[in-house]
């Protein structure tokens, strides 16, 4: 049972942190608690979903993901363009971004709540049989396939992010953006390739969790809080902090409903939060990001 | 007016008493708070769960209602205030989720989702929301020009300033946070009272996140920009009642209209309807006779 519960909070802990990197990775460049992430997982999921019905045959997953993913590039790139250009051209304060993202977030779950109703909507079925069994755990196909995705994905960020030139400039203009203008980098694209890794992410952890829970307006944000309890755990802004804490909220959580049922683990997670704050407000990662003068 | 308006004024009343708590938060000591209507959450059902189970007046179950809502805003403001602002704004958001789920857990009491309804029936209730809105405006309206209003301004304009002048900011912020949920929590409590049932999803996430947008649409420095707009934006979705777009009733795109308003804002007019202006009598009065003067000249 121990080794059963721990693969499943893996597996849980791997989704919530590629919801956690998407948020982290906007916060780290650009300083702002990025809300619309919430809100472009639930339109991912959805359109995940439309693509894998009515596309004839039947896609594989892998085909999904991928549409998914490019339409999450699409529309962060659209939300920026008409929301957040603006914004940095007007060098308006962080509350303005703060406040449209929230916006943002809230727009896409009312316009899915008026067409599609709050009713969940079943992913077709992926695999004939759902589980396959390892000595005596039984594992959930869906499980393995998220955490393999989930794995591959984070691997992927963080070789781009640690030993590419782009993950170069990106690490410079989280520092200092003015400055790393002056160095030749250019900002603005970097904040946009900062936007599409996070449209990205979105994409995948929308096609993702709509196979795992199904599809509804709330999905993103309700799993949303999940990834920001992950990132503060970890350390706002550090990508290393937040996968680790992602990974340490899944398995707690599923041994937490085990033990106690799943109607207490909000109030569990937020207990962790609160506890951790007080013991290492630096959060995992120790890297603190404090607020400059 | 009959019922119905009577009932559309209450409802108004009740989210100018909910944007005041979020002004007192934002406007005065610059911190974001997304969990406001946990607050609601928690003084609510205290009041009228404990009146129910055992039999005590409202008024004394109200007051340990709004006790709880401080003490908890105490609780959570202690760790997260020490850290940057965004942390508090995430903690605060968890924290709403915490409690709707609270709700759930505790149904034997609370009657979970299905929403507890026996709430007695209060006189005049329609005078008591009222006197109470005008008492909470006036309360913020006072405070903002307290000494401690000014102290509040100052740490919202500069952090670092306010502390190099001698302000204790952390303990400041904390006395913000607990009197504005406080506050939140009468909001609760009335609303209790007018509907006469509460639901754990009448506090959700989106409550919180309306008055924040209700509080930009007036203008983050204004209170008086805060409660006309509180007010008007309320009001607006049951202007619409009768209109139809895509065969869905204009109701139901509330919050879409909220949104593409807040989003205007931000993108033509980021300080809000009246920026930092206040609408007093007497600013009214000089606004009046310097338009007097350039008529006869």
């Amino acid at each position: 049972m121990f080794l059963q519960l721990l693969f499943n909070g893996i597996s849980l802990g791997a989704v919530y942190a590629l919801i956690a990197v998407g948020f982290a990775i906007v916060f780290s460049v650009l300083k702002f608690s990025n809300f619309a992430h919430g809100g472009m997982i639930s339109i991912c999921a959805y359109i995940g979903f439309f693509f894998q019905k009515t596309v004839k045959p039947t896609p594989p997953i892998w085909v999904t993901i991928l549409f998914t993913s490019l339409c999450g590039i699409v529309m962060s790139l659209f939300l920026d363009r008409i929301v957040y250009a603006s914004i940095r051209r007007n060098k308006s304060p962080k509350n303005y971004y703060f406040l449209s993202s929230l916006t943002i977030s809230i727009i896409i779950t009312a316009i899915l709540n008026v067409f599609f109703s709050k009713n969940p909507l079943a992913y077709p079925m992926l695999f004939s049989s759902t589980t396959f069994n390892v000595g005596n755990i039984r594992i959930s196909r869906m499980d393995t396939m998220i955490l393999i995705v989930s794995v591959v994905l984070l691997v992927l960020l963080i070789f781009l992010i640690d030993k590419t030139k782009v993950g170069l400039a990106m690490r410079a203009v989280s520092i200092d953006p003015e400055t790393s203008k002056l160095m030749g980098i250019n900002s603005n694209f970097i904040i946009l390739m900062t936007f599409s890794l996070a449209g990205i992410l979105a994409g995948v952890s929308g096609v993702l969790l709509g196979c795992k829970y199904g599809v509804f307006p709330d999905l993103g944000q309700s799993m949303m809080i999940k990834g920001f309890i992950a990132s503060v755990i970890g350390g706002l802004g550090s990508l290393g902090g937040a996968i680790a804490a992602a990974f340490l909220l899944g398995i707690i959580e599923m041994f937490w409903t085990y033990v106690m049922g799943s109607l207490s683990t909000p109030v569990m997670t937020f207990v962790v939060m609160l506890l951790f704050l007080f013991i290492r407000p630096q959060g995992i990662s120790g890297r603190f990001a404090k607020e400059k003068v | 007016m009959n019922n119905y308006q009577l009932g559309l004024i209450m409802n108004s009343c009740i989210s100018v008493i909910e944007v005041v708590s979020v002004f007192i938060i934002t406007s005065l000591a610059g911190m974001f708070s997304l969990g406001q209507a946990a607050f609601m959450t928690i003084s609510a059902y205290l009041t009228f769960v404990l009146a129910k189970m055992l039999h005590l007046p409202i008024i004394l179950t109200a007051a340990i209602g709004l006790g709880m809502s401080g003490l908890c805003a105490y609780i959570i403001a202690v760790p997260t205030l020490r850290l940057r602002k965004d942390y508090f704004t995430l903690i605060t958001m968890g924290f709403g989720e915490m409690m709707a789920s609270i709700v759930v857990m505790l149904e034997k009491y609370t009657k979970g989702s299905i929403g507890f309804s026996s709430i007695p029936k209060v006189k005049s209730i329609f005078w008591i929301i009222v006197a109470t809105t005008i008492a909470v405006i006036f309360f913020a309206w006072q405070l903002k020009r307290s000494r401690f209003g000014r102290m509040c301004i100052a740490l919202k304009t500069d952090e670092t300033a306010a502390k190099s002048f001698g302000i204790d900011v952390y303990h400041l912020k904390i006395k913000v946070y607990v009197i504005a949920s406080c506050i939140s929590g009468l909001a609760g409590i009335l609303y209790g009272l007018k509907n006469r049932v509460i639901t754990p999803d009448g506090f959700s996430w989106n409550l919180s996140a309306e008055m924040q947008i209700f509080l930009f649409f007036g203008g983050t420095n204004s209170l008086t920009g805060a409660v006309i707009s509180a007010f008007g934006l309320k009001l607006l979705p049951e202007m619409l009642r009768n209109l139809t777009l895509f065969g869905v009733n204009m109701q139901e795109y509330r919050t879409v209209i909220y949104c593409l308003l807040i989003l205007l804002v931000i993108n033509f007019r980021p300080e809000g309807m009246l920026g930092d202006k206040e609408m007093s009598p007497s600013r009214m009065v000089r606004a009046m006779k310097r338009r007097l003067k350039r008529e006869k000249s």
